[in-house]
């Protein structure tokens, strides 16, 4: 009898622990983000402040999401798509518009990520953090002058070369290089650039997005292309690193906030971004997160540190020759084509 | 006499016991290791544990998955073992179909599961959430514990029930005095594989889940994507230690209610 009793008290009090959890009286905002995107003391102030609960839940990639409020939405108030995935999400009738009345805060985001091309106006989004896809080299084996993307291929680094494992980041790079946009729809641009990558082939130690971090700082690898924001990271792990924003442009991403359609706390939503866009309050959150801040009246309550590191915050020259990916329709079966042909060209 | 296998067997064996649990070994000895980079080896520590048990949304997801494999346990069990002394009763033609049903879930590909279970829920317009993880875990561990139960209730035979009711026992008390204390230790073993299968699940629960039921599973993958951090290689750890010992508890229990006799290993 014993155990029946222990079992059934078990049920009632689990039972009993979910209810009481799913009972709580107080506004709830759903969050459905990247793993560690926000600083914990920004997001547990401003339950305080404006006594709500934020449910944090997290993807780990865009796809992901999409599956996930295509099949039904999900329950989610706030999600972060980045950018392509903001124009296939509009695409789709995926977003709710947002209402800037809610948003003032919205005129401290800097003039370079308003009215992006994914999204004209931010009619559905608002850019939370970006970055450019560049160089980093480590410069005890690299002592050349590295400023453009043809130093990949420079047959001194042979088998040091590191590129991220991205169709179209990479395809990008290397029409970026060739002096096409790095969204083109034409496909002998697209084979020109392909053609040029299979060159350089015979270098690449690794396609890797999820480790090349650990590959940089463990030295693995001297030169590959990554994001700013990570290059932020490494260089806090090994100082040898530089980063360089390639002369023929690069291209640029971003994550954004943005609301699914029929989210049941949308205003709560607009809340949050609003609070989020505080310049006292994003000062603090990009400086413990460590990725760049879009919002201008935010700089000075930075760090000298945080506003003097070039990697997270890009100077306008480099912001100039930078290019968004957009979405480019069915031709992204051709993008898919040549880089399956690429990568399986190199066993 | 005992036979002897081919040598090239027992090489064969050590290969695949290599291969197997290297990895898993690499990411328990690195979860100790006092550097946040993963390649070399720089002293031991358990910072990685200690940061872990600090960070609020690990200690979300694991109150997540302990309540969902709870609960979902619970009721499986409950449901798997009237589903296997169900079909006891059963006459021999509807056995092999009804078998074959109730044995689906074990086949059936975790991502079709969850991927069907999504279009249900969503054609429903029930929201997801942790109680729509909870089915979910509910429908496909009912089938292990149903296999499990369903396998002792075979071994076990009829004679001592027919005797205890011979001796005047109602069918409650013969179901309470003979037949329930046989089958336990399957009940307990059906249970254990079923709450393991729900804490280690990824696939079915990462297409069901909603808001606040990111499980440890989800977090883990959602981690790993910002960087292999030595928390995670922490975390694994404790996961893999936790499953295994409930296997190696179900395994022990399912023996020790078999008595003397030799028993089979599980079928997974």
């Amino acid at each position: 009898m014993k155990r029946t009793g222990l079992l059934s008290m078990l049920v009632v009090g689990v039972l009993a622990i979910s209810l009481l959890a799913g009972c709580s009286s107080k506004e709830k905002l759903h969050i459905y983000s990247w793993a560690d995107n926000f600083d914990e003391t920004v997001i547990s102030d401003f339950e305080k402040e404006f006594n709500v609960d934020i449910t944090y839940d997290i993807y780990a990639n865009n796809e992901d999401l999409l599956a996930k409020i295509k099949a039904g939405g999900g329950g989610y108030d706030l999600i972060q798509p980045s950018d392509y995935m903001v124009e296939t999400m509009i695409k789709n009738n995926l977003l709710e518009p947002l209402d800037k009345n809610n948003i003032p805060n919205y005129v401290n985001i800097a003039d370079t990520f308003k009215d992006p091309a994914f999204d004209p106006d931010n009619k559905y989004s608002i850019v939370y953090t970006s970055g450019v896809t560049g160089i980093a080299y480590n410069k005890k084996y690299i002592k050349d002058p590295i400023d453009s993307w043809e130093d990949l291929w420079n047959p001194a680094y042979k088998g040091k070369v590191l590129l991220l494992d991205d169709n179209r980041e990479v395809i990008g790079m290397a029409l970026k290089k060739q002096g096409f946009s790095n969204s083109t729809t034409n496909e002998t641009e697209i084979k020109a650039a392909v053609d040029n990558l299979k060159t350089l082939l015979p270098s690449v130690l690794a396609f890797d997005t999820d480790t090349i971090k650990q590959k940089m700082i463990q030295e693995e690898g001297w030169i590959s292309t990554v994001w700013s924001g990570d290059a932020a990271y490494i260089v806090k792990d090994n100082p040898d690193i530089a980063y360089v924003v390639p002369k023929e442009g690069a291209t640029i991403f971003s994550d954004n906030y943005a609301i699914p359609k029929g989210a049941k706390n949308k205003a709560l939503a607009e809340k949050f971004i609003n609070y989020m866009l505080d310049p006292k309050v994003s000062a603090a959150n990009y400086e413990a997160i460590g990725y760049s801040d879009p919002n201008v009246k935010a700089m000075e309550f930075h760090s000298e540190t945080y506003r003097n590191n070039k990697m997270i915050n890009l100077s306008e020259d480099e912001l100039n020759r930078v290019e968004w990916l957009s979405d480019v329709g069915d031709s992204l079966q051709i993008y898919d084509r040549y880089w399956t042909e690429l990568k399986s060209g190199r066993e | 006499m005992k036979k002897k296998g081919h040598p090239l067997l027992g090489i064969h064996s050590a290969l695949m016991m290599i291969f197997i649990y290297v990895p898993i070994v690499l990411v328990m000895v690195y979860s100790f290791n006092n550097t946040r980079l993963s390649g070399d080896w720089k002293g031991f520590t358990l910072d990685w544990y200690v940061s872990l048990m600090k960070d609020r949304h690990v200690m979300e997801a694991l109150m997540n998955s302990l309540v969902i494999a709870v609960i979902s346990t619970v009721v499986a069990t409950l449901l798997g073992t009237i589903s296997a002394l169900s079909m006891r009763d059963f006459a021999r033609k509807w056995k092999g179909p009804l078998n074959g049903v109730l044995y689906m879930p074990v086949i059936i590909p975790d991502i079709i599961m969850g991927l069907s279970l999504l279009v249900l829920f969503s054609q429903l317009q029930i929201p997801l959430g942790k109680s729509t993880v909870m089915i979910a875990h509910i429908t496909f561990s009912m089938s292990y514990v149903y296999v499990v139960v369903n396998a002792r209730l075979a071994g076990m035979g009829r004679q001592l029930e027919e005797a205890a009711q011979d001796l005047g026992a109602t069918y409650w008390q013969t179901f309470r005095y003979v037949t329930l204390p046989q089958i336990t230790p399957g009940i307990i073993s059906g249970a254990l594989i079923a709450f393991t299968l729900s804490l280690d699940d990824f696939m079915v629960s990462f297409f069901v889940a909603g808001p606040s039921s990111t499980t440890l599973p989800i977090y883990i993958y959602g981690q790993v994507k910002r960087g292999i951090s030595p928390e995670i290689n922490a975390l694994c750890t404790l996961l893999i230690l936790v499953s295994i010992t409930l296997i190696l508890l179900a395994q022990y229990v399912l023996n020790r209610g078999k008595g003397q006799k030799k028993h089979k290993m599980l079928p997974f």
